[in-house]
């Protein structure tokens, strides 16, 4: 198998699709999670009342004239007289949960593969002579050798990170989880309808 | 004090909201320093950084602790959001700074 079909195998090998998937399923459990966090807090907001008391009235009236030492220090009752009150969940108040949405995600996957291959070659050649001469004889010899060597050395390595990124944003509650306020103010005529949510 | 990554949340205990409970869960929301807004019967109303959220979440009284935030058209918006300023203002110290404008510290 050739280098190239090795890292072409390699990066096959990301098991991208799993990761998608992983990171998509997380993210909706979140989401669910984060959605309920949300509706049960919207329930403790519409089910906490309290006494909403729009109105005091304080009534100024001439009062006894009380006097120090010869001079009138006060003259005047003050009445304070709370109005109607009015019972009010901390939703109708103006108190309302927030809602997150994941927005934005991401998966980078950083892959690191190198390879080397190195040829090493020795070649090694040698003649040796030798001759004698005598009288009557004369000899020679020749002898020579050759050495060749040669080593492939392959080194093959990868590496892989990854990062998984998602942003949280908080977003408008859903419309149809929040109630819409209808307020019928009868103090006109006619009643004047408003909505609101 | 850098108030940016705070954000405001409803804290319900478990078992109903009694003083006693009131009170220690106040003192660790200051311990990790948050603010108390208001408390209503449900639980106290605090700011606190979003970093300090699984600190507090993870509480023994703690119930629930869920973000929630100001709807201007609320039938009482203005008075709530006054109520929370003025208890605001106890827990923040206003320092003002040699030559420069004020800068709030808690």
């Amino acid at each position: 198998m050739g280098l190239g079909a090795t890292v072409g195998a390699d990066l096959l090998a990301v098991p991208f699709p799993k990761m998608v998937f992983d990171l998509a399923r997380a993210i909706a459990n979140g989401q669910t999670a984060l959605d309920r966090a949300s509706v049960s807090t919207l329930r403790v907001l519409a089910n906490t009342e309290f006494d909403y008391i729009p109105e005091i009235t304080e009534v100024i009236a001439p009062g006894p004239v009380d006097t120090v030492s010869g001079v009138p220090v006060t003259g005047v009752d003050v009445t304070t007289r709370p109005g109607r009150t009015l019972p009010l969940s901390l939703l109708q108040a103006g108190l309302t949960p927030s809602f997150y949405q994941f927005t934005e995600s991401v998966i980078e996957v950083k892959m690191s593969i190198s390879s080397k291959v190195s040829t090493q070659s020795e070649f090694e050649f040698g003649v040796s002579v030798e001759a004698n001469a005598g009288f009557l004889f004369a000899s020679a010899t020749v002898s020579s050798h050759v050495d060749y060597r040669t080593s492939n050395t392959y080194s093959y390595s990868a590496e892989g990170s990854s990062l998984l990124r998602t942003t949280l944003k908080p977003v408008p509650p859903p419309a149809r989880i929040m109630p819409r306020f209808i307020t019928v103010n009868t103090l006109v005529s006619p009643p004047q309808v408003t909505f609101s949510e | 004090m850098n108030l940016e990554g705070y954000r405001m949340y409803l804290i319900t205990v478990h078992g109903g909201l009694t003083d006693e409970k009131s009170r220690d869960l106040q003192r660790f929301v200051r311990q990790c320093e948050g603010f108390i807004l208001m408390v209503t019967r449900a639980g106290p109303i605090v700011a606190l950084d979003e970093g300090r959220y699984s600190l507090v979440a993870g509480h023994p009284l703690v119930e629930l602790m869920g973000p929630v935030e100001l709807n201007p058209r609320g039938f009482a918006a203005q008075q709530l959001q006054s109520i929370m300023a003025e208890n605001l203002s106890k827990q923040v110290e206003i320092v003002e700074p040699v030559g420069g404008d004020p800068a709030p510290t808690s």
